[in-house]
């Protein structure tokens, strides 16, 4: 908790600072600002199972995790990012939510059991965006990519603390904004790929009284499909059907 | 005014940019972590797919070259002979199976002995005559097995001098029989404890898995009188831990309690004369963490001040152990609890000092049969679980040194 506090004190610090030197530049004059919200898909890739149980005949046990198309999050975030002619760099600090579930098998010669354990992973997020962008007046394509930091939030279920806090992503991004003249739409889509192991190795077997198995070492990959709306803090111009300059 | 403020705040950047460094190194070291091997701590639950097996954990052996050997008494229920047969079950340093082997031997004792490379467990044929198996531990061949010349074992135990030293009941005499063994497995000595009144449909029960499960036990002293055993066995219509010189086998003294209902469930030679000890009596379970005991005097068990462990499930069976670490030594006692946990309580092993209390917690009942500190001075548990509420498997656990170690205040 104290550590989050931390964390959000130093995230302020940098925006406030950020702000002020904007204040003596033309930094404003090329901002966005908006918020913006989306879903996502986790994709659980395994580095080393941990199996709690073992076959005394030898049978190997289902221990594995939900397909991406059963894990489905969401996020929502603030949409700032600061923009020149081609390039277009965009922070989208807010909370992340991935959902997934472990299925354990227990085999029996008349009574085959399948035990499924679901986990709600709530991350403080900050993804940092590199874009190029294509001009094609009312839509603007852009691709490129991200790498963000994530930060574990507590809470209640015992099986949160078989997790590190810490979280490091990168991937591609690719989008498309719609201008619709006084907002900007941006319709993006990124795949974030876990850079580590988020298990925390002296907390596997911490799953909690209710379960009985350990977690193993993965990878918390996801897609993400985004949209936001953004307002232009510049004297709006090329921004209507008609070209109008004025 | 404001343009003095963020010159200001502009010399703050730089500042804030070196916390921000820090935090960075502070994020760093969370994912880069310390790097636990699967053999240092693991949670295991070995299965057999037949319904109709019972795993009744008995007891477990760290190899010298690393991994497991621990013995299940088995009962099928659909097995014609009432006692529970034998399984062995070989597990790596990380508690993966390398072998399972079942053996036509009878309620085996606790608990396994390492002898000369060795792992040898004592069980008894169809006629209750004892004999000592000795198993490969490499492929769980049988190398040898020795007619121990004894009746109903309950308990087996290799001393401090690789001595085996066993217990067990003689039907015909009403006695408890102990009995050490030269290095060649012949007789060297034995005594028999009367019971004096018959309690072989007792014995039959604890062996078939079917009655009380007593806490019989070997355990073994030195102090200023000399050395001896601990023995926890029926002597004189109750039972009771008798302490018995060792070379002779002759009882000195002992502790005992009301009849065969209440008693010790575990002792350990803490230093010298200090004792820790469990006990059960009136539903409760007690523990004395530290207490002198005189081992050649008779003693009541309810004149020995204990604290009650009303956690502890019903005459809990409770498993002491001494844990030598780096930096200090503690004496173990592990148990299960009323709410499916483990427990390990620890005490400083020089007062009675309770430094930590561990639990872990299982969605299903659980029950502990052995401790072992491993060679890399973490410890194993050896336990048993009802999966899915209904099937008794065996489980084992192990916990990293660092798990004992004093909080940093």
């Amino acid at each position: 908790m104290r550590k989050s506090k931390i964390i959000g004190v130093f995230l302020l610090a940098f925006l406030l600072n950020a702000c002020l030197w904007s204040q003596s530049s033309s930094f404003l004059d090329h901002l966005r600002i908006g918020f913006g919200g989306g879903v996502n898909t986790a994709q659980i890739a395994v580095l080393q199972t941990y199996n709690v149980f073992e076959d005394l005949t030898g049978t190997a046990y289902m221990n594995e995790y939900t397909g991406m198309l059963q894990n489905i999050g969401n996020q929502y975030f603030m949409h700032v990012e600061w923009f020149n002619d081609y390039f277009i760099l965009t922070l989208k600090p807010g909370t992340y939510t991935y959902r997934f579930n472990k299925i354990n098998e227990v085999v029996f010669n008349n009574e085959t059991t399948t035990q499924e354990t679901p986990y709600l992973l709530r991350y403080m997020s900050i993804p940092l965006e590199a874009r190029y962008r294509f001009d094609l007046q009312r839509f603007r394509p852009y691709a490129g990519g991200s790498v963000s930091y994530s930060h574990l939030l507590s809470s209640n279920d015992p099986s949160n603390q078989t997790f590190i806090r810490s979280r490091f992503t990168a991937g591609p991004v690719a989008g498309t904004y719609i201008d619709l003249r006084y907002v900007i739409l941006d319709f993006n889509v990124a795949y974030h790929y876990g850079l580590h192991n988020v298990t925390s190795k002296t907390n596997r077997f911490e799953t909690g009284s209710g379960n009985t198995f350990a977690q193993d070492d993965i990878l918390l990959n996801g897609l993400q499909i985004n949209l936001s709306l953004l307002f232009s803090l510049q004297k709006q111009k090329h921004y209507s059907n008609v070209e109008c300059f004025y | 005014m404001w343009n003095v403020f963020i010159r200001i705040k502009k010399r703050k950047v730089y500042q804030n940019f070196l916390l921000i460094l820090l935090l960075v190194g502070a994020v760093a070291c969370d994912i880069n972590q310390k790097e636990i091997l699967p053999e240092d701590g693991f949670l295991k639950i070995y299965n057999h797919p037949a319904e109709h097996l019972a795993y009744f954990p008995e007891s477990l052996v760290e190899l010298p070259g690393g991994g497991y050997v621990f013995l299940s008494a088995v009962k099928d229920e659909n097995d014609e002979v009432e006692y529970p047969y034998t399984n062995l079950v070989r597990t790596t340093a990380s508690g993966e199976v390398s072998w399972s082997l079942d053996f036509d031997w009878r309620a085996p004792a606790s608990q396994l002995v390492l002898l000369n490379g060795s792992v040898g467990f004592v069980a008894m044929n169809q006629n209750f005559d004892a004999f000592l198996i000795l198993v490969n531990p490499a492929n769980g061949e049988i190398t040898s097995q020795h007619d121990l010349e004894m009746s109903m074992p309950l308990f087996a135990y290799a001393d401090s001098q690789d001595k085996l030293v066993v217990l067990g009941y003689d039907f015909v005499t009403r006695s408890s029989w102990i009995t050490k063994y030269s290095s060649s497995y012949q007789v060297e000595r034995s005594n028999k404890l009367p019971v004096n009144t018959d309690l072989e449909y007792l014995v039959q029960r604890h062996l078939n898995k079917t009655g009380q499960d007593y806490p019989f036990f070997i355990g073994e002293y030195t102090n200023a009188p000399g050395t001896g055993y601990s023995v926890n066995c029926f002597y004189n219509y109750t039972l009771r831990t008798v302490f018995m010189e060792m070379t002779s086998l002759d009882a000195t003294g002992d502790i005992y309690s009301f009849q065969t209902e209440e008693g010790i469930s575990s002792v350990i030679q803490k230093d010298g004369n200090i004792f820790g000890l469990t006990s059960y009596y009136e539903g409760n379970n007690y523990i004395v963490p530290a207490s002198e005991l005189n081992v050649n005097t008779s003693a009541n068990i309810k004149d020995l001040p204990a604290d009650p462990l009303y956690e502890l499930t019903y005459r809990a069976e409770v498993i002491p152990g001494n844990l030598d670490l780096d930096t200090a030594s503690y004496t173990l006692f592990v148990s299960q609890t009323n709410d499916n946990s483990m427990v390990i309580y620890q005490y400083q092993k020089d007062t009675e000092v309770l430094v930590n209390t561990l639990y872990r917690q299982f969605d299903q009942r659980v029950v502990v049969n052995e401790v072992v500190q491993t060679a890399d001075k973490g410890i194993v548990i050896l336990g048993g679980i009802y999966i899915l509420g209904k099937y008794q498997r065996p489980l084992l656990i192990k916990l990293d040194q660092e798990a004992f170690l004093p909080e940093e205040e």
